[in-house]
């Protein structure tokens, strides 16, 4: 099964970035990266933690009528590698049905080769990022 | 200001500043004042903040406190030609969201590790590195990151390693800078390249997988500075941490347990007190005559844990092990204790 088309999308673009161009555009996801809105702020008991990142990440995944699935992030902005790698499954992903999401298999990132620009332990928060994303889309 | 007032030759002084590490062989209480006070005898008026010597205080009850400066100190030598300021975080992508004006970076990932081995950059690529960054080898190199300087710890140890000398820790990092209100900027200096010659590895300061065989065997300890669980074996990489491929769980023999972010002050980064971290280290058995070997998981955490006993409180001999957990854990035939 293929992938999402936003998601597709953005793994051809950053494919084809240089390492320097990868930077760039993490940097500019993690400025421009949305803050969690005032509603889920006091419901943090509710929202997905995610422990394989580095830094506190939370999720939680929100189904409209039609099934489709929309996500909000909480992750500091200390944390710019974070909210930058993130920023791929939460544009990459937004808006695709259930059955959409889970068949984006782990091994996804591969061919953007973010290993040029950030170490393997990002790589591997990231991942878990997706795995959490499953499980709290699951649950909407 | 600080309050004063003259009485003959003697100023009176709150008796705070008599911690301020100028107390001089006149002091003495007057009873008949009926205050808390001292008498220094002094020439001049003392035109000193309270609050300067606390500080000065602070850093000066280390053992080695030329390597430690604080923010205030910092802002001061921006422009300071015979200073190079460095970010090293542990978010590599801090550095471009805002650093200090005219800091460089050097990342613990790109910049300092070997591209295919498990190992650091060489002597060649290290100098090469040194000379894009504008520094010469009287430099002095000022360090600074996230995660209470962590990372800045490590750049920092690295540097000693090819012999660097003039090194020093901004205490409380880019957190104590930021909660001050003191600006970042965007803008990425360029610096003149720079003729540097590096020393040899220093590996006095580097232990390798045999060093620490001959620690446990002269049962000499080893500080273990990760997580409890970690230590107790109940997990193999840090609590939030992705995992990184420790076959087995458990800790080193003759390693006592002592988290590194226990020498940190979590409000501000800053490192705790002289007093405290004797406290803390000396009351584990970990002491200031003996070798001793830090380590985590693999070299990061244990290479503040270095900078805090060696130039917070004047170890001699100790190491730090970067192979650390991710080597030792999946070494065959190396002993385990859980």
């Amino acid at each position: 099964m293929s992938l999402p088309n936003k998601l597709q999308e953005m793994i051809d673009d950053i494919a084809s970035m240089s390492r320097e161009e990868k930077i760039e555009t993490l940097i500019a996801y993690a400025e421009s990266f949305p803050d969690l809105p005032e509603r889920f702020k006091t419901e943090k008991e509710k929202m997905e933690p995610v422990p394989e990142c580095m830094t506190p990440v939370f999720l939680i995944a929100e189904k409209d009528s039609n099934d489709k699935i929309t996500f909000y992030f909480d992750i500091p902005k200390e944390s710019p590698t974070v909210r930058g790698l993130a920023s791929i499954l939460l544009y990459g992903l937004h808006g695709c049905t259930l059955e959409e999401i889970l068949s984006v298999p782990a091994d996804f990132y591969l061919a953007m080769k973010l290993h040029e620009a950030v170490s393997q332990q990002r790589i591997n928060g990231f991942v878990g990022v997706l795995s959490h994303m499953k499980q709290a889309a699951v649950k909407a | 200001m600080l309050t004063a007032f003259y009485i003959n030759n003697y100023v009176i002084l709150s008796h705070a500043l008599a911690l301020s590490g100028e107390e001089s062989q006149d002091n003495r209480r007057d009873p008949s004042l009926g205050l808390d006070t001292d008498f220094v005898l002094l020439d001049q008026p003392l035109r000193v903040t309270q609050e300067k010597h606390k500080k000065e205080k602070y850093i000066m009850s280390y053992a080695r406190p030329e390597y430690l400066v604080d923010t205030e100190w910092v802002a001061q030598n921006l422009k300071n030609p015979d200073i190079r300021i460095i970010e090293s975080d542990e978010d590599p992508l801090l550095y471009a969201m805002g650093h200090i004006e005219g800091a460089v970076q050097v990342d613990w990932f790109s910049t300092l590790q070997h591209p295919l081995r498990r190992d650091f950059l060489t002597k060649e690529k290290f100098e090469e590195v040194a000379s894009n960054l504008g520094i010469t080898n009287d430099t002095t190199v000022v360090f600074y990151g996230d995660k209470s300087n962590w990372f800045a710890a490590y750049a920092l140890w690295l540097f000693q390693y090819y012999g660097h000398q003039n090194v020093k820790i901004m205490n409380g990092g880019r957190l104590k800078w930021e909660q001050e209100k003191r600006p970042f900027v965007k803008d990425v200096p360029a610096y003149p390249k720079t003729t540097y010659q590096a020393k040899e590895a220093d590996k006095s300061i580097r232990a390798f997988r045999d060093d620490v065989f001959k620690q446990i065997e002269s049962k000499q300890p080893l500080v273990d500075v990760r997580s409890p669980k970690e230590y107790s074996g109940e997990l193999t990489h840090m609590p939030n941490y992705p995992q990184e491929g420790a076959t087995r769980g458990g800790h080193i023999p003759t390693a006592v347990s002592i988290p590194w972010a226990q020498a940190v002050n979590e409000a501000d980064a800053t490192f705790k007190s002289a007093d405290e971290l004797r406290a803390l280290y000396e009351g584990k058995n970990i002491k200031p005559d003996g070798e001793v070997i830090a380590y985590c998981r693999i070299g990061e955490r244990s290479s503040l844990t270095w900078f805090v006993l060696k130039y917070l409180l004047g170890y001699e001999k100790v190491k730090n092990y970067d192979g650390s957990w991710t080597e030792w854990g999946n070494l065959v035939d190396a002993p385990i204790e859980k």
